[in-house]
């Protein structure tokens, strides 16, 4: 029975002007912002592979070379392969950097660059797969779903259905299945098409979440539809859900981030820093000033002048990095907690969820960067391991040494751990959904024809 | 009662503003408009203020530690550097733009230049990305949504309801019946903003920077002005729509579509052009460009030998002490690599500038997209006054190194390297001062969305009049 009102309802969609256009803008703008999106992570990739294999390259060159030229001056780049699914959503990758150079010095380790990219760009936001589902697709389910019944109620076709043997639940769920899949194919299998092989599980994932997205909206416009009122009135309560929850409430929050949570200031980190290093800058600065003044002329320094010069830079180095790491890691602390306080805030509104889950499963959010953070940070410590010793003993290395340097491998964290971090958050918004689909069911015994 | 065309229009415009008024859900959404703008306004200050502070203090510190770090070598000065941060604009408390996403402080040192660190947005949970509360927001996605509320029915639902052609009829003119649905469309809408703006205007007066050449007073006239127009754009609009639209629910439709368009499509897909049309390079492309043109110089001693070559043909005038070719090698390679620095973040920049020229023209399409560069223009946080303020600060980093070098090259001294100087040196490097040019400037810079948003109310000035001229009445 389910099944015929289903394809029944399916039926007087499909034949609706209004619905066929739904569909149509929902498929374009899904399909052009998954396309964009296969030409940017091209893009990517071919930047990726260009810099990969000038790496290797640089390492083939079997010239005589100054060790701490090789491992300091030239360095080696860790490169962070774009995110196979990155392709969906931008994220943050238009924030954070895909490379960071590494060095044999300490002080190197603690810069890292910024990704450039207009800030009207960053600031704009991107049209990718993401921004449709996130915005686009509760609009649309809004717009299908605002006159479930109120029409028919008051022309009076749904007392006339309804004197059928058939009960008014199983009329309503035969709406909301058409309405679902009406929407829920192409918010799926558009973007599978542009993501297939890449990484199955987590497009798997990011389905499934797009799907529980999806539900926590159809049960909002099951619960105003079953409140009574009449068409105009579900559409403009519809509208104001939407406007709350996807705009003005993540604004707002965001808003209320940034004054009851404030982010450390990075200008007083900047000047903390400034003031914690300056003895060891300027005592360091005396002492290589003193190095130049007993070797008037750099070019005949000797092997001996330039292992002393090596020490003394490298432990001025040294010295100015742990006093910088120190107000860099107290800055990071704080930095933290106040995200993780900041990041609760976000339960208020399901488009901050979504958000949240769907760069998860791209790859794109933080999280990746922050994890290829750590990777070249320990990578950073090998390297200066091996070079070193050689930097200070201002030797010119030999083929071999190069060969035998380490090399950077980025590992992606294993896909359990990302599936882990997002599955909470998934069941919650199916929890919400199907709360919320429960409720409507019930106030809809109430409805008065 | 209905008579002459302008009490006509008054009564319709009264009768129209006193139903909204009595509406309920006009008035909810009207006092939650007020109450977000009053919060948006509050917020805004108050981080705007937190934020100045912090950065007047840290050019106050780092001006200290210059002056107060001993005696040293001029050229290790120039490797000390120093920090010049960003002043923060006042009327950014209206419109962040785009502050959050450009970096808040430069490192000046020899050899090296770099774009300003620490974006805001770095550090900001993911989240943030979804956009933040803030006037402009306030002003030129929410507003426009009532204005589409209040016009959306102002033709479409008379004629749905059958009540257009009796008023027609009481021989109430099309003129003087748009300009009452006009009025009686803004009158409501008048009633949240106008003590909206007032509560904002007492907020930023009371916020003030203390610095009296701060003219923050024609720039907030000006953004107030355009606010204003881009409301008045929508209102035409609306009416346009309503009384073209078949019925009211589809002028409801459309106008939504617009607005969703204009609020959410548009910035992102404008830039998306932009970057198809001028291509900009990603950060590792950037640095490898220099870096490649880098490798091919001579190295230092190369570079110190051929100096000494110049000197024995008698390059150099006498003054200068043969062992000061290291610091004639210095000052050279120093004014190479500023020019190698210079010429790639000039191209980067050529090409941010013209995908910045894209967006803007982009707003032909969009009325909103032109008066949001509009807001951050006169906000004074978008990339024009960035990059004023990115070349004071490469300015003064060359004024700073000519300084250190100068005396340098002054000294004399056999070897240049052990030649130590002090606090009175440093002095006489200035401090950083950076003005921020008046509302007439930033207005000259941005005359294609000047002109497209005067268009663009002119346009819908004359479809609003057509519309309702040329509509049907059933």
């Amino acid at each position: 029975m389910l099944a015929f009102l289903a394809r029944h309802e399916w039926r007087l969609l499909t034949a609706d002007a209004v619905v066929r256009l739904v569909i149509v803008v929902f498929g374009a703008a899904l399909a052009g912002a998954s396309f964009l999106g296969v030409l940017r992570g091209a893009r990517e990739q071919r930047t990726f592979e260009a810099f990969a294999a000038r790496a290797s390259q640089q390492r083939a060159q079997p010239s005589a070379v100054r060790a701490d030229v090789f491992a300091n001056d030239q360095g080696v780049l860790a490169l962070l392969p774009p995110a196979p699914l990155g392709r969906l959503a931008v994220g943050q990758s238009d924030v954070y950097p895909s490379y960071i150079k590494i060095t044999a010095r300490h002080l190197d380790s603690l810069v890292t660059g910024d990704q450039i990219e207009h800030p009207l760009a960053v600031a704009s936001g991107h049209f990718d797969a993401a921004f449709v589902i996130l915005f686009l697709y509760p609009l649309l389910i809004f717009a299908v779903g605002f006159d479930l019944t109120a029409t028919e109620r008051d022309r009076g076709t749904l007392r006339m259905v309804l004197a059928q043997p058939v009960a008014l639940g199983d009329i309503i769920a035969g709406k909301m299945i058409a309405r679902w899949l009406l929407l829920a194919v192409p918010a799926v299998v558009i973007p599978m098409l542009f993501g297939v092989g890449t990484e199955p599980a987590l497009l798997g994932v990011w389905m499934i979440a797009v799907l529980a997205y999806g539900l926590v909206w159809h049960g909002l416009a099951l619960i105003v539809n079953a409140r009574g009122w009449n068409a105009a009135t579900n559409a403009l309560v519809l509208a104001g859900i939407w406007l709350l929850f996807a705009v003005v409430g993540p604004a707002t929050i965001n808003l209320l981030i940034t004054v009851v949570y404030p982010m450390p200031s990075r200008v007083e980190a900047a000047v903390q820093a400034r003031a914690a290093t300056q003895e060891a800058t300027v005592q360091g600065s005396r002492q290589l000033g003193q190095f130049l003044q007993d070797h008037p002329t750099s070019a005949n320094v000797g092997r001996e002048g330039m292992r002393q010069f090596a020490l003394l830079q490298a432990a001025r180095d040294k010295q100015i990095a742990d006093r910088l790491r120190a107000v860099e890691s107290a800055f990071d602390v704080q930095l933290d907690r106040q995200q993780r306080l900041a990041s609760w805030l976000g339960v208020l509104s399901p488009t901050m969820i979504a958000q949240q889950v769907l760069l998860e499963c791209a790859g794109t959010s933080a999280t990746r960067f922050h994890h290829f953070d750590r990777t070249a940070a320990s990578f950073q410590r090998q390297w200066q391991a091996y070079f070193q010793p050689l930097v200070l003993d201002a030797a010119t290395l030999t083929g071999a040494e190069i060969a035998n340097a380490p090399t950077f491998t980025y590992s992606e964290p294993p896909v359990s751990d990302r599936v882990r971090r997002v599955v909470p958050a998934i069941a919650g918004m199916m929890l919400v959904g199907a709360a919320l689909l429960f409720l409507g069911f019930r106030h809809y015994r109430g409805y008065a024809l | 009662m209905i008579g002459g065309g302008r009490s006509a229009a008054l009564t319709i415009a009264v009768k129209d503003a006193t139903e909204t008024w009595r509406d309920g859900r006009f008035r909810w959404a009207a006092a939650l408009l007020f109450v977000l703008l009053v919060a948006a306004v509050a917020g805004g200050v108050q981080y705007q203020h937190q934020i100045a502070r912090q950065h007047a203090d840290a050019q106050q510190a780092e001006r200290d530690a210059w002056l107060g770090k001993g005696d040293m070598n001029p050229h290790a000065a120039a490797h000390y550097g120093a920090f010049v941060f960003k002043p923060v604009q006042p009327l950014s408390a209206i419109d962040p733009g785009l502050d959050p996403f450009l970096g808040v402080f430069v490192f000046l040192e020899a050899h090296k230049q770099q774009l300003a660190r620490h974006r805001p947005i770095e550090d900001a949970a993911p989240t943030r990305r979804l956009g933040l509360l803030t006037p402009a927001t306030a002003a030129l996605v929410l507003i426009p949504l009532l204005v589409v509320s209040l016009t959306f029915s102002s033709f479409a639902g008379e004629r749905d309801h059958g009540t257009l052609r009796p008023l027609l009829a009481l021989g109430v003119s099309r003129g003087s019946l748009l300009a009452g649905k006009a009025i009686g469309a803004l009158l409501p809408l008048f009633v949240v903003l106008i003590p909206a703006a007032i509560i904002g205007a007492l907020f930023i007066y009371l916020n003030r920077p203390a610095d009296p050449e701060a003219a923050i007073g024609r720039r907030a006239l000006v953004l107030l002005a355009v606010y204003v127009a881009h409301a008045m754009v929508w209102t035409g609009l609306g009416l346009a729509v309503s009384a073209r639209a078949r019925s009211q629910s589809t002028s409801l439709v459309v106008l939504l579509a617009l607005w969703f368009a204009n609020a959410f499509v548009m910035p992102p897909v404008a830039m998306a052009i932009a970057k198809v049309v001028t291509p900009s390079p990603s950060a590792i492309e950037f640095a490898a460009a220099i870096d490649d043109e880098k490798a091919t110089w001579p190295d230092w001693d190369r570079r110190v030998e051929r100096v000494m070559e110049r000197f024995l043909e008698g390059e150099f005038e006498s003054t200068m002490a043969p062992a000061n070719v290291e610091v004639v090698a210095l000052i050279e390679s120093e004014a190479e690599e500023t020019a190698l620095f210079d010429r790639h973040f000039a191209g980067l920049f050529d090409r941010y500038a013209a995908q910045a020229r894209t967006y803007e023209r982009a707003a032909i399409v969009s009325p909103t997209l032109a008066a949001r560069t509009l807001s951050m223009t006169l906000a004074g946080t978008d990339d024009l006054h960035d990059r004023r303020f990115a070349a004071a600060a490469a300015n003064y980093r060359s004024t700073m190194l000519a300084t250190l070098n100068n005396e340098l090259a002054k000294s004399g001294r056999l070897n240049s390297f052990d030649y130590v100087r002090g606090r009175d040196l440093w002095e006489q490097v200035p401090p950083f001062d950076y003005d921020v040019p008046g509302a007439a400037w930033a207005l000259s810079e941005r005359w294609v969305s000047v002109m497209v948003l005067t268009t663009w109310l002119a346009a819908v000035s004359v479809a609003a009049a057509w519309s309702v001229l040329s509509m049907r009445l059933e």
